[in-house]
């Protein structure tokens, strides 16, 4: 069975890299842990963190952040400081569109935005795994970070216990292969008919069109392949929290990343921490995130907003021990995995985008706890050097001016 | 000018106004050719100058605004002047005015000196209308929207035509398709319709027993807010959905109490928690209103999935928390029958219409199906009619050892309050303690369910066990099983078996158990065997008599042009049809099923066509695109029988302007428009954040599920009236009525009304409600729960109502920030009112801010308020109380200034609103084009858009301004 499906699959030009792909993959496991893969996630925490406690008040020591001192992987961060995006002078929370992306100006109407960072990586690193890459989100809002090819907003997963069983859960695996067989027989059909409408109607949204059932074929074709290899056995340990359920959502988003990881279920991973009107619980503090984002240097706003970021940071804390803590070759999984922490806003209360916060952790980089950059710099700047430094060989990338080396190896 | 707007439509009339149409474009067209000719001829330019360029000239003209200098720029965009002009909001009311001609010259000039934006000519369908679209093909109802990822992003509209087909997107529509297609076609059959009868609620922790008791017959309830002010479900037991379906649910309930309003029943469905008051993913089905003191049979429909139970919720405001109340919803049973199945299948009617069917276990002829005998589940109940799964299979229980009182009949009376326990007097049993249960007739199980006892001290709760197998209860298996147990949970945990088995004895041994005293116990809350699911109950396929391959490809053809809406030849037909024939013959020849099942592989192959999903489709004529953009705008859906004859009927031309007119009055007094309504209210409106916010239980602990049910009904009904009745669009800012019902009435303050029907209501002229701006949907949607937002209220009024044009914030202007120390600001209008100290903020704010100011009347749930609410801190854990914790604060402050008027507060603000229903209906007409198009208006469409707005007031009505939209819309260059 397994050897008729491979070769069925070879059939099929468009399958062939990417078969080619997933077994040079499993090769290089078994030639043991020698070199593990590079992992990358984005996280973008969509309302910022409140300047005076993120940035380290000492140039270059972090115990003088209130809220990062309790890290406990300090030795494996830098926090990057004076880091913006060009272009989003007035561009509010629209911003958070093009973190990933760069593209200036996502506040007028006619804005199209560009593909982001992490799918550009995902289609160097994603080959090998049974999920090129995977997208989350807090909320149902059909957006995140991350933008294809064509500006399309892809829109992230925010069901923990889907992506759970999308990642785990046991398939009846017949019955999808049937299904499968009959969706790309489905496909080779309308192929057909996208070609007869070519010729006589609308060009632009025929080929729309085209492109897209072409991406879900392959990812038929994928799933196809991957029906050949059970899923990593995996103990839910996902959080079923009812009182505090925004901080069990960041803290089940993050634990699935890992769990992502650690399986090589992918390699490349968008974690939008996004924001709706409404309150929200976190441990001592309840109210409307956005609302106290705006918080206007009042103390008792500033304390529960604190109160909020506090949490989150908790969770990623929890999240890099977590990583450090798998072993992994000559280190963890954490130096496999280059962290990417940061936002679209810097100043929450003026939801300005300048001194955008951001710390990148992990990835086995020479860390510099601290880096103030002399003036401000492209965010796009680390953009490009991180796709650099995942042997993506691009001039530049959105508003990128040049690759600054801002975490040596 | 002539107004196309008015309540009857005289042919002439519509001619002349096309006329008038084409003549302006004409106009337009050569005002554009000679564009640059004219301009400096005077006309247009010169009127600005007399007009405009006296406050408008140069870097420091007013608001910051250089029409003067911004004219001769190359890339002048003149729509914020356009709209200043078109709403007469320019030149200002005390500067010397235009006439209504030179208004137009200015206003067409614009028109045609706008860059051309030629609007993406497609767009992909939204999920609803997908769901909607495939229901209707199909002759099913389902909604599984909620599997089809939000793609709007930041957009108001689902048609906005940027929102591109993502990959994500066309993979759900490949699911989805394939799940509806299932639910209509089954490949198992239709499950045959059972009943179900019973009285009995699943087990609750005892803190709840006060909320309700025994009854009559049955069961009093008497509240179901707990104490940290969330819902409490009371979960009914012995009915479990065995199959999604519709199921027709029917509670035989009474009022108790003497009082005048009724009570209500909230029906819910969702997995049952025991003992858990915090908030659950459940959905509301529907809301039942009691008014009768005898038993009555109250009935809903609902679509309910294996593993949801049916769970209620019962207010009575009378007896919040009362150990032995008096008053309440006495329900004396639940009966439930379903699936619910029409007969013969509507999907195969709508479907299959003309061929032979038949039941697949008759041998009948043609249509000959058999009939559906209702097949009676669980037991016709006693009071307390539980049987145990055990019971249902003929078997019994030994255990080692027990304790008076606490027998082994404990472990299967479905409570786990009462419990089995090991013997510990007079004297102690000795080890192994253990639970034997008989399977006389060797059925299969393929599990264990295990409760521990909730309540006591917690001794003998198991924490290891194993389980062993027997066929004659002397010679055991190996362990078949061996694990841990929870010690904490009350909730019922499965043992699986690796395997479903049929041993006679199952013996389940406690290895470990907890102790407080040292002593050597077992005890257990509930203990029963878990059976498969029952798969085979009767079912019964419907066959289509036929394997014959013209008969196939006829009904994927009439599938497919019902879903394109078009005529289809044979060669387009082409790979839709091979797709299917060429499965009818994988199928093979034995299979009854085969015709059917290739007929869904090519449904299927049409619900994911780029015909289908992408908006506007191939048609074979225009009257077949305009009847599918006809049935896209006002249901959501495809075209029904009649717009499809109708298109067949116009031949090669388009459909005409009276047909036209005519369906849509037809589609809108048509049950599917309340789509179309429901999506206006969600996407023009905003209600689709409805959801999003929960106001706090503090400062407005009245608010409750029952409220949050109905506030957007409300809309949605007055919306619907104002359209269907073709009332006039100033009721969209203020009328005498509105559509409440009991909870509605109280929350508003309003008396006398009893039942939870939604019903016109009308009110004297001392009533801020009427029109949208002061319901109370609006007035919550746009607050965070907590405290009001004036910017939030402003900018939704000024955005969806007014149609103020607001321009971005400028470059580098930094938002406000409140200074700090002895000069803050005290309160939020002093704060807002910082606006006006910086001229660049105010030239936008000072058209958001007072509408907000206006509504400072009304709270965060919308209710009257003069007086502000400060949020008290309670005392350790949060306990629910109906006063709150607050204090009132200070005087409420709603008058305000918009356009150099003053308003002392919202019926103030509603007369001066009311003054210019021109700018009230010609925002209207702009929000419904744009959602009905995918595009906001080009100046030249919105000059025929203000052409559709009548002058007199009580002439300009909404009806006739959708209809208008819609006509105009079915015109070759807007789609």
């Amino acid at each position: 069975m397994n050897h008729f499906n491979r070769r069925d699959l070879l059939r099929f030009g468009a399958a062939f890299p990417l078969a080619m792909h997933a077994i040079a993959a499993r090769a290089d496991e078994k030639q043991a842990s020698m070199k593990p893969p590079k992992r990358i996630i984005f996280i973008c925490n969509s309302l910022g963190f409140y300047e005076p406690n993120f940035f380290p008040v000492g140039s270059g020591d972090l115990e003088t952040s209130s809220y990062l001192k309790g890290m406990a992987k300090k030795d494996k961060m830098t926090v990057l400081q004076n880091l913006f995006h060009p272009g989003m002078e007035t561009s509010n929370h629209d911003s958070e569109k093009s973190f990933l992306t760069g593209a200036a100006k996502p506040e007028s109407p006619n804005f199209v935005n560009t593909i982001s960072v992490d799918q550009i990586l995902a289609e160097q690193m994603g080959g090998g795994t049974r999920f090129p890459f995977l997208s989350f989100s807090i909320y149902d809002r059909g957006w995140g970070c991350s933008w294809n090819n064509r500006g399309v907003a892809i829109p992230p997963m925010h069901d923990e216990s889907a992506i759970f069983e999308m990642l785990f859960g046991k398939q009846d695996l017949a019955a999808k292969r049937r299904q499968l067989e009959t969706d790309q027989q489905i496909i080779r059909s309308l192929n057909r008919d996208v070609q007869r409408l070519r010729e006589t109607g609308d060009i632009g949204k025929i080929d729309s069109y085209r492109t897209v059932v072409a991406e879900l074929e392959a990812s038929f074709r994928r799933e196809q392949f991957w029906l050949e290899t059970e899923k990593p056995l995996v103990p839910n340990s996902l959080s079923d929290d009812q009182e505090f359920i925004f901080s069990a959502k960041v803290r089940n988003l993050l634990e699935l990343a890992k769990l992502a990881f650690q399986t090589d279920s992918t390699r490349v991973i968008t974690l939008s921490l996004d924001w709706i009107y409404g309150a929200i619980k976190v441990p001592g503090a309840t109210g409307g995130w956005h609302t106290l984002s705006h918080h206007g240097g009042k103390p008792d706003v500033l304390e529960k907003l604190c109160r909020i970021e506090t949490d989150i940071i908790k969770h990623l804390n929890e999240f890099l021990v977590a990583l450090d803590g798998i072993k992994e070759g000559d280190g963890t999984l954490l130096d496999h995995t280059t962290v990417v922490i940061g936002s679209n806003f810097g100043d929450s209360s003026n939801h300005t985008c300048n001194n955008l916060p951001t710390i990148v952790a992990g990835g086995g980089y020479r860390h510099q706890s601290h880096t103030v950059l002399e003036k401000p710099t492209p965010l796009c700047n680390l953009w490009l050097e991180l796709l650099h430094k995942h042997d993506i060989d691009v001039g530049e990338f959105g508003t990128s001016q040049s690759d600054q080396h801002l975490l040596p190896t | 000018m002539t107004r196309c707007c008015s309540n009857t439509h005289s042919g002439n009339r519509v001619v002349a106004r096309r006329l008038i149409f084409k003549f302006l474009l004409i106009v337009l067209a050569l005002t554009s050719l000679f564009g640059s000719a004219l301009a400096s001829a005077a006309q247009p330019t010169g009127l600005l100058r007399e007009y405009c360029f006296d406050c408008h000239d140069g870097v420091a003209g007013e608001g910051g605004f250089d029409l003067a200098g911004s004219l001769n720029q190359g890339d002048f965009d003149g729509t914020l002047v356009f709209e200043n002009l078109i709403t007469a909001k320019m030149p200002p009311s005390d500067a010397e005015q235009p006439t209504a001609a030179q208004r137009q010259v200015i206003l067409k000039w614009l028109a045609a000196k706008q860059k051309k934006i030629t609007p993406i000519s497609f767009r992909r369908l939204s999920r609803h209308e997908f769901v909607h679209s495939v229901n209707d093909l199909l002759g099913v109802d389902l909604d599984l929207t909620g599997e089809i990822p939000e793609d709007r992003g930041t957009r108001d509209f689902d048609s906005d035509r940027r929102i591109g087909l993502s990959k994500e997107m066309l993979a759900s529509y490949f699911a989805v398709a394939d799940k509806m297609l299932e639910q209509a076609f089954p490949n198992d059959g239709f499950p045959q319709e059972q009943i179900w009868n019973t009285n009995k609620l699943k087990d609750s922790h005892q803190t709840y027993n006060i909320y309700t008791r025994d009854y009559q017959d049955g069961v009093l309830f008497s509240w179901t807010r707990a104490n940290n002010g969330n819902s409490y479900s009371f979960f009914y037991d012995n009915f479990d959905p065995p199959t999604a379906g519709w199921y027709e649910l029917t509670f035989e309930a009474a009022k108790v109490g003497d009082f005048k309003e009724d009570v209500s029943i909230q029906v819910h469905a969702g997995k049952y928690y025991y003992a858990d008051d915090r908030p659950q993913p459940q959905r509301l089905l529907e809301v039942i209103s009691l008014g009768n003191r005898v038993p009555q049979s109250h009935t809903i429909r609902a679509f309910l999935e294996p593993g949801e139970n049916v769970s209620v919720h019962c207010y009575s405001k009378h007896t919040f928390r009362k150990s032995d109340p008096q008053q309440g919803v006495y329900i004396k049973q639940l009966l439930v029958r379903g699936p619910l199945q029409d007969w013969p299948p509507n999907s195969f009617q709508t479907v299959f219409g003309d061929l032979p069917m038949r039941g697949s276990q008759s041998q009948g002829i043609a249509r000959e199906l058999p009939p559906q005998v209702p097949v009676v589940s669980g037991v016709p109940l006693a009071k307390s009619g539980y049987q145990s799964n055990l019971q249902k299979i003929g078997g019994s229980l030994a255990v080692s050892s027990f304790q008076k009182g606490m027998e082994k009949e404990k472990l299967q009376d479905g409570s786990n309050q009462t419990f089995w326990h090991t013997r510990f007097e007079p004297t102690l049993a000795k080890p192994p303690h253990f639970v034997v249960l008989k399977n006389p007739r060797a059925a299969e199980i393929n599990g264990l369910s295990y409760a521990a006892w909730s309540g006591g001290n917690g001794n003998g709760l198991v924490k290891k066990y194993s389980v062993f197998v027997s066929e004659d209860g002397r010679n055991w298996s190996d362990a078949i099983v061996t694990g841990e147990l929870e010690v904490r949970l009350a909730n019922e945990q499965p043992i699986q078996f690796p395997a479903p088995i049929k041993p006679r004895f199952i013996k389940f041994l406690v290895n470990d158990a907890k102790t407080v005293d040292g002593r050597s116990l077992a005890s257990i809350g509930k203990l029963d065997v878990v059976l498969p699911i029952n798969r085979d109950f009767s079912r019964t396929k419907v066959v289509v008599d036929s394997d014959s391959p013209e008969s196939l490809k006829l009904v994927v053809k009439r599938f497919a042009q019902r879903a394109f809406s078009t005529q289809l030849t044979d060669d387009e037909l082409a790979p839709y049809i091979a797709l299917a024939q060429q499965e009818l013959v994988g199928l093979g020849h034995s299979r009854d099923d085969k015709f059917v099942r290739a007929a869904k592989v090519g449904f299927k192959a049409v619900l994911c066509s780029p015909r289908f999903l992408l908006v506007p489709g191939e048609h074979s004529s225009p009257g077949y695109g305009q009847a599918a953009n006809l049935a896209r705008s006002l249901w959501l859906s495809v075209p029904d029988a009649e717009l499809l004859a109708a298109a067949a009927d116009c031949g090669s031309s388009e459909l005409s302007e009276e047909e036209i007119r005519l369906q849509i009055d037809r589609m809108l007094a048509d049950q599917r428009s309340d789509r179309m309504i429901e999506s206006l209210c969600d996407q023009w409106l905003n209600l689709r954040s409805w959801d999003k916010v929960s106001p706090s239980l503090k400062l407005y602990p009245k608010y409750d599920d029952l409220l949050h049910h109905f506030l957007p009904l409300e809309t949605q009904a007055y919306l619907a009236h104002l359209i269907r009745e073709n009332m006039p669009v100033t009721q969209l800012i203020d009328s005498n009525y509105t559509f409440l019902n009991q909870r509605l009435a109280q929350h508003y303050g309003i008396d006398g009304i009893i039942g939870q029907h939604l019903r016109r209501v009308s009110f004297g002229v001392e009533v801020p409600r009427g029109g949208l701006l002061t319901m109370g949907s609006i007035l919550k949607v746009t607050t965070d729960g907590f405290d009001t937002s004036p910017i939030l209220r402003g900018a939704w009024v000024s955005k969806n109502i007014v149609g103020t044009p607001i321009s971005p914030p400028p470059e580098a202007v930094k938002a406000i920030e409140p200074e700090h120390g002895t000069a803050a600001a005290r309160t939020l209008r002093e704060l807002i009112d910082q606006h006006k100290n910086n001229a660049t903020c105010y030239a936008c704010h000072k058209s958001i801010d007072p509408y907000g100011f206006a509504l400072e009347s009304f709270d965060a749930t919308g209710q009257w308020r003069q007086k502000y609410c400060v949020e008290l801190p309670h005392r350790s854990t949060f306990q629910f109380r109906l006063e709150g914790y607050f204090r009132t604060a200070g005087d409420v402050d709603s008058s305000g200034e918009v356009d150099d008027r003053r308003f002392n507060d919202v019926f103030g603000l509603k007369e001066l609103l009311l003054t210019d229903h021109r700018r009230v209906g010609y925002n209207f007409a702009k929000k419904f084009f744009e959602y009905v198009n995918g595009y906001a208006p080009s100046l030249e469409q919105r000059l025929a858009l203000m052409a559709m707005i009548n002058d007199q007031p009580n002439d300009c009505r909404m009806k006739d301004v959708v209809t208008a939209v819609v006509v105009e819309s079915m015109s070759e260059k807007t789609r």
